[in-house]
C-alpha cells in the first residue's frame, strides 16, 4: 500500500496512534506526530512510498512535537524525537517537517547498522551509479533535483549507503532538499518538477522540497554499480569543466564524507577502496545546469 | 510518549533467557532494538542469542541492527587494546602498573560482560599521591585537560575521586584517572590501600592490574546506585549480573559469602542490597537463600522500603515504556539522590547554585552534528 491510497485521515489517523510505518529504500521509519504540517508533508512529498501495516517492525521511531512548556502558547517551537529521545534544539514551530527530513537523515547517519553511509548524493542510470559527494554549498542538490527530472533514478539526495559486502550502493530515495535562490532555478529548469512549499526562516535560509519522481520512489532500495565519482562545485559564471581526480585523493576525501567510517574500522577501509577501484573520478565546476546535465547524459553513454 | 511495548522489560527478558527470542512480535522486537539501542545492549544481546543458538529465532531485520552493533563493539575492542598498548608503552612505564577499571578491564580481564559491550573511554586508578604525577607524565603522551575552568578543577580535585577527564589530542580518546572508586565527600568512604592490596596482575604482556572479582562487582555497584544519571542504567546492571553470574560459577556459592561480608567491611550493604534485588528482578539473577537472608538486613528503613524499591525499579526503564511519568518521575528523584549522597548539604547547596548561575557557560558547545541543519 502506499501513501497516497491511505486517504487524509487515515494517515492522521497513523501519525497520531500506532505510528505511520513508512518504507524508504531499505528503511522502515515509524513515525508519531500530532502537528498538521507533518501530516500534510508526509502526504505530498511520499505520495509514491510504501506504507507497511503498524504492526510491522520499524528500523527507526520518530517522533515531532512541541516542547512541553509554556512556549507552546507563544511563538511555538517543535522537537524532533528519535527513540524517545530529543537529538536537535527546538526549531520554530512552521519548520516541523524540514526537521523530520533532517531527523530522519540524521537516524540513517547515526543508527544505520551495516552499510557505509557516506554524505553524497547518488543516481543511477541503468544498472550504473552516479555518485556526488560535496560540501553544502557546493550545488550537490540541485544537480542531484536536475538530474532526477530527466531520466536519472535518484538514490538519495543525502545519504549513500555502500553495502560492502557486495559493492553496490542503494539508498532511500527521499525527497530532495532545496535552497534559496536553487528553488527558482530548478523550477525554471524543470517546471514539471513538483516542489513543496517553501519554509522560510531556517538557518539555511528558505528550505523547499522537490517530489522524488514516481520511477525513483517506486524502485527505493534498488542496489546500482557505483560506475562515477564527482565533487560536483557550482561557481557562477564558470565553464562546464569536467576533470579526472587522481584516486588517492578521491579515497582521502570519500573517507572523511562517510558518516560511520571510525565504527567499521577496516571494513570500512577496504570497503571504500573498492569503491574507489570501480569508479571512474572526476572534478566538475559548473554554472550552467543545462550543460551540466549534458555532461552527464555523454558520460553514461 | 507511551509505547505499545515495553522495550526495556523484553530486553531483560532476552538477556535473561535467550529462548524467550521465539515468542516475540515484530512490533515487542522493535521496542528490544530501540532500548537496546539506548543502553547500548544491542551488541551484548547478539553476543548472548548466539551463545545460547538462538539467533535464527530472531527476524532478518532485526538481526542486522544487532549483528551490526556487535561489529562495532569488536571494532571498539580491537582499538581499545591498541591504544592501551599505547598507554603501557609510553610515559606509562616510568611509574608502577596502574589499576585498569570498568570496561578495559573487563575487556583484557576476558569477561563474559565484555564481548558485545561498547566501551569509548579508559579509566585507570592511581594511588592518590601519584595521581597528579601520571597527570604530568601523560601529557607527554598526548594527553590534555578538557575542563580549564577554575570551579570545575576544584570540583574534581578536591571534591571527587578523578581527576577532570583526559583526551587524547589528536585521536580524541577520554582517559579518567581516578585514585578511588567513589567521591572524597560521598557518604561512605572506601579504603583505596585495601583496593590496591587485593589487585591483581594481568597476565604478560600487559602491565595492568585489575581490581580483585570481589572489588570489581561492588565497584560497579557502587558506579550505578550513587549516579546521578541513570540513563545507562540497564546496561550497568547487565554489568553487576554478568559479573556476579560469572563469579559464582567461577568460584561457587563461597563468593556470595566474600561479597557480602567484603560490602559490610567497606560499608557499601547499602548500595549492594538494592543491586543483587534489581538483577534479581530484571535479569532472574539466582541467589541463594543465605545471601538473600544477609542482605536483607541492609534494606534500610523499612517504611521507606517500597517507595526505594519504586525509584530503582523506574529509574532503570529505558524511553522506550508504557510508564513515561513515572519513570521521569524516578530519574528526578534519582538525580537528587545521587547529589544528595555525593556531597555534605552545605556543599551540594553551593554547588547547585554555582551549577545553576553558571552552568551555561560551561555546557560545551553543541556538537555539529546536532544542529538540525546539519543533515540536510
Amino acid at each position: 500500500m502506499q501513501v497516497s491510497e491511505l486517504g487524509t485521515r487515515e494517515l492522521r489517523r497513523r501519525l497520531t496512534h500506532a505510528g505511520l510505518c513508512l518504507q524508504t529504500g531499505p528503511f522502515r521509519t515509524r513515525i508519531h506526530s500530532r502537528i498538521p504540517a507533518v501530516a500534510d508533508g508526509i502526504a505530498f512529498q511520499y505520495r509514491d512510498f510504501p506504507v507497511v501495516p503498524a504492526d510491522s517492525f520499524c528500523d527507526f521511531r520518530c517522533h515531532l512535537r512541541a516542547p512541553r512548556t509554556l512556549r507552546r502558547f507563544h511563538r511555538p517551537q517543535v522537537l524532533f524525537l528519535a527513540d524517545g529521545r530529543s537529538i536537535f534544539k527546538p526549531l520554530a514551530y512552521h519548520q516541523a517537517f524540514p526537521m523530520l527530513e533532517w531527523g530522519m537523515n540524521w537516524c540513517v547517519a547515526n543508527q544505520t547498522p551495516e552499510h557505509l553511509v557516506f554524505h553524497a548524493a547518488a543516481l543511477a542510470r541503468g544498472e550504473r551509479a552516479l555518485i556526488l559527494p560535496a560540501p553544502p554549498g557546493a550545488g550537490k542538490s540541485t544537480l542531484c533535483a536536475a538530474l532526477a527530472q530527466r531520466g536519472w533514478r535518484l538514490l538519495t539526495d543525502e545519504s549513500t549507503l555502500l553495502d560492502p559486502a557486495s559493492g553496490s550502493v542503494c539508498g532511500p530515495a527521499r525527497p530532495v532538499s532545496l535552497k534559496n535562490a536553487s528553488i527558482e532555478v530548478l523550477r525554471r529548469f524543470a517546471p514539471e518538477a513538483v516542489i513543496g512549499p517553501a519554509c522560510h526562516d531556517t538557518i539555511k535560509g528558505t528550505v523547499a522540497h522537490m517530489r522524488p519522481p514516481e520511477g525513483s520512489a517506486l524502485a527505493a532500495g534498488r542496489p546500482a554499480r557505483p560506475a562515477w565519482l564527482v565533487f560536483p562545485r557550482y561557481q557562477p559564471g564558470a565553464e562546464t569543466r569536467l576533470t579526472p581526480r587522481h584516486p588517492a585523493e578521491a579515497f582521502m576525501e570519500m573517507a572523511s564524507q562517510a558518516f560511520n567510517y571510525a565504527n567499521l574500522g577496516r571494513t570500512a577501509f577496504h570497503a571504500t577502496a573498492d569503491l574507489i577501484d570501480q569508479v571512474e573520478a572526476y572534478d566538475f565546476v559548473y554554472s550552467r545546469l543545462e550543460e551540466a546535465i549534458d555532461c552527464f547524459d555523454a558520460l553514461a553513454d | 510518549m507511551r509505547w505499545p511495548t515495553d522495550g526495556t522489560r523484553d530486553l531483560a527478558r532476552l538477556l535473561a533467557d535467550p529462548e524467550s527470542a521465539h515468542t516475540l512480535s515484530p512490533l515487542q522486537w522493535e521496542g528490544v532494538v530501540t532500548a537496546g539501542r539506548e543502553t547500548t545492549l544491542l551488541g551484548t544481546l547478539w553476543h548472548r542469542l548466539n551463545q545460547a543458538q538462538c539467533q535464527t529465532a530472531v527476524p532478518q531485520a532485526v538481526a542486522w541492527h544487532l549483528r551490526g552493533a556487535q561489529r562495532v563493539a569488536d571494532r571498539q575492542a580491537e582499538a581499545l587494546r591498541w591504544e592501551l598498548r599505547e598507554l603501557q608503552d609510553g610515559m606509562l612505564q616510568r611509574m608502577a602498573a596502574p589499576i585498569l577499571l570498568k570496561g578495559a578491564a573487563y575487556l583484557l580481564a576476558d569477561l563474559p560482560n565484555a564481548r558485545g559491550r561498547f566501551c569509548n573511554d579508559i579509566d585507570l586508578m592511581f594511588p592518590e599521591d601519584q595521581l597528579e604525577r601520571a597527570e604530568s607524565l601523560l601529557f607527554f603522551d598526548g594527553w590534555l585537560g578538557s575542563h580549564h575552568d577554575e570551579y570545575d578543577q576544584r570540583y574534581y580535585r578536591e571534591w571527587m575521586h578523578e581527576l577532570p577527564p583526559l583526551q587524547h589530542q589528536r585521536r580524541g580518546t577520554t582517559l579518567d584517572l581516578h585514585h578511588n572508586i567513589l567521591p572524597r565527600t560521598f557518604r561512605v568512604t572506601v579504603d583505596a590501600e585495601r583496593l590496591w592490596r587485593h589487585s591483581q596482575p594481568l597476565p604478560d604482556p600487559w602491565r595492568f592490574r585489575v581490581l580483585c572479582p570481589v572489588h570489581r562487582v561492588l565497584h560497579c555497584v557502587v558506579h550505578l546506585y550513587s549516579e546521578t544519571d541513570w540513563d545507562r542504567g540497564l546496561r550497568d546492571l547487565y554489568d553487576i549480573h554478568a559479573l556476579i553470574g560469572h563469579c559464582t560459577a567461577e568460584e561457587g556459592a563461597g563468593f556470595w559469602d566474600a561479597l557480602i561480608s567484603e560490602a559490610e567491611t567497606l560499608g557499601l550493604g547499602w548500595l549492594l542490597a538494592p543491586a543483587v534485588r534489581d538483577c534479581q528482578q530484571r535479569f532472574r539473577l539466582p541467589v541463594p537463600a543465605e545471601a538473600d537472608r544477609r542482605l536483607r538486613r541492609h534494606q534500610g528503613l523499612a517504611a521507606l522500603r517500597p517507595l526505594r524499591r519504586r525509584v530503582f525499579h523506574y529509574g532503570l526503564n529505558t524511553r522506550t515504556t508504557r510508564t513515561p511519568a513515572r519513570d521521569a518521575l524516578a530519574r528526578g528523584l534519582l538525580f537528587l539522590r545521587g547529589h544528595w549522597l555525593k556531597m555534605p548539604p552545605g556543599l551540594l547547596v553551593r554547588h547547585l547554585t554555582y551549577k545553576a548561575l553558571h552552568g551555561d557557560k560551561d555546557d560545551p558547545p553543541t556538537p555539529q552534528a546536532n544542529q538540525p541543519e546539519q543533515h540536510g
